[in-house]
């Protein structure tokens, strides 16, 4: 569903992909994971268009994605995507930020897409704040809200960029278990992650990107739990260490 | 102060007059600024960097002249390119294109100040740029930029009393017009001042108040 090969992609001098390759199959829940500035995002940014890309392809749904095309609008609706800071769109209610996308891109009923809408914020456990405004809710809530603003694109594909790094960790669970009900019902991801237990837990597949590549991948236990690269092994320790102190210090 | 009041009942008619050309003038000039000015920002902010340049070069120019020369010229000098325009027009297109700088630069800012992760937000869920500017960045670029866009208005309707050097009749040419034929400069300046005020301090007073009810939907 989504093919990645030898993508490559510098800014000025400094090279961020020096050849990544990757692919995903409907359904799949890949995880990507690694040290900050390694490429991640990059990665998930090229397969909406967001960031353009210097060598290499992304295929999506068979399509090259091209962030200069004309199409890259209608491939995007397809495509939904969840970031790190939420980006609510911070005039409209919650209920407006989720029909946004249906009404004005797809432009849909508004009623149906009011109940659909709804429905979602439903789902995501935030219905009784669709009236509210972004700054109204806290970190947890505005990520729920930015996957059911995802969501009501009925998208083939869930793009995940970093969605619990700019929450309290009490808000963390709320979020994951919304991504884990999805990866339930079949949705394809791709979650830039630094939360180890989810992607054990959920991922089909863990890459660990280093320095602009893929550096080692495998199943989610593997990579986790007996990873062969040294790269891995080190950045796997330190998370560890560095969870296991937050758990001393909280304890 | 009898003296006072009785020629007040005399001048007040006319400047009246006057100040009806003042809000016309200061009305037009404004819509005209806007325009020009969001056109400006817009054009500033593009993707294509002649287009960038020749925006920020007017822009400058613009901001370099003084307002009364940019008046003259299109009122004196125009009329020799073939161009022929009643004061009127003359002092509406000049306020309005000196003007438009500022619009454009508030405007600019305003964009400027959206957080630059909506803007992503709304192109992955498909929006093409005409959608985001006019659903997403330009209803919030708007209430930043209110503010100064009410000081801005308030500013030209103090100013249209510049095209009073075209021969617009509007109120400040008025009371030049009374004064130098009456010699009561004392009363007619005064009266003046005092309808500025009348105009200027309840515009002040109901941008506040906009800029209160428009701000209380975001914040709690």
């Amino acid at each position: 569903m989504i093919e990645i090969t030898d993508l490559r992609k510098s800014f000025g001098d400094h090279a961020v992909l020096r050849g990544v390759s990757l692919e995903v199959a409907r359904g799949e829940v890949v995880c990507l994971i690694g040290p900050s500035g390694s490429g991640k995002s990059t990665v998930l940014r090229c397969i909406n268009g967001l960031e353009s890309y210097d060598g290499g392809e992304v295929r999506v749904f068979g399509e090259r994605v091209d962030a200069q095309s004309d199409d890259i609008h209608r491939l995007r609706g397809s495509l939904g995507m969840v970031f790190q800071r939420f980006n609510l769109f911070g005039h409209r209610t919650v209920l407006q930020n989720v029909m946004e996308g249906p009404v004005y891109v797809k432009r849909e009923p508004v009623e149906k897409v009011k109940q659909e809408a709804l429905a979602l914020l439903k789902k995501v456990g935030i219905e009784d704040k669709a009236c509210a405004y972004p700054a109204q809710l806290s970190g947890g809530q505005q990520q729920r809200v930015a996957i059911a603003r995802a969501l009501a694109m009925k998208p083939d594909a869930m793009l995940f960029d970093e969605p619990t790094s700019a929450l309290d960790p009490e808000l963390v669970g709320d979020v994951l278990q919304v991504m884990r009900a999805l990866a339930d019902e079949g949705m394809t991801m791709i979650v830039v992650t630094h939360e180890m237990g989810f992607a054990r837990e959920v991922a089909d597949r863990v890459c660990f990107l280093y320095d602009g590549r893929i550096v080692e991948e495998g199943p989610a236990s593997q990579v986790l739990e007996t990873p062969q690269n040294p790269r891995t092994q080190d950045f796997l320790r330190r998370i560890l260490h560095a969870a296991s102190q937050d758990a001393s210090a909280a304890s | 102060m009898h003296d006072f009041l009785q020629q007040a009942r005399d001048f007040l008619p006319i400047l009246l007059q006057g100040a009806v050309v003042t809000v016309q003038v200061t009305a037009l000039s404004f819509i005209l600024s806007s325009l020009i000015g969001l056109a400006l920002a817009l054009l500033r902010l593009s993707r294509v960097a002649p287009l960038r340049a020749a925006a920020s070069s007017v822009i400058n120019v613009i901001r370099g002249l003084p307002i009364i020369v940019q008046l003259f010229y299109i009122y004196f000098v125009l009329p020799d390119f073939g161009v022929q325009l009643t004061a009127f027009q003359a002092g509406v297109i000049g306020l309005g294109i000196a003007y438009s700088a500022y619009q454009a630069e508030n405007f600019r800012a305003g964009i400027e100040a959206v957080d630059e992760g909506q803007r992503e937000a709304a192109q992955a869920i498909g929006m093409r740029t005409p959608l985001l500017m006019r659903r997403v960045i330009l209803p919030q670029a708007f209430r930043i930029a209110l503010p100064p866009y009410g000081n801005t208005l308030v500013m030209m309707l103090k100013d249209s009393s510049l095209v009073s050097t075209i021969t617009v009749a509007e109120m400040t040419r008025q009371g030049q017009l009374i004064a130098s034929s009456t010699f009561q400069n004392m009363t007619v300046y005064t009266l003046v001042a005092l309808l500025y005020l009348l105009m200027s301090l309840p515009l002040v007073w109901m941008l506040k108040r906009l800029e209160r009810r428009i701000s209380g939907g975001r914040k709690q």
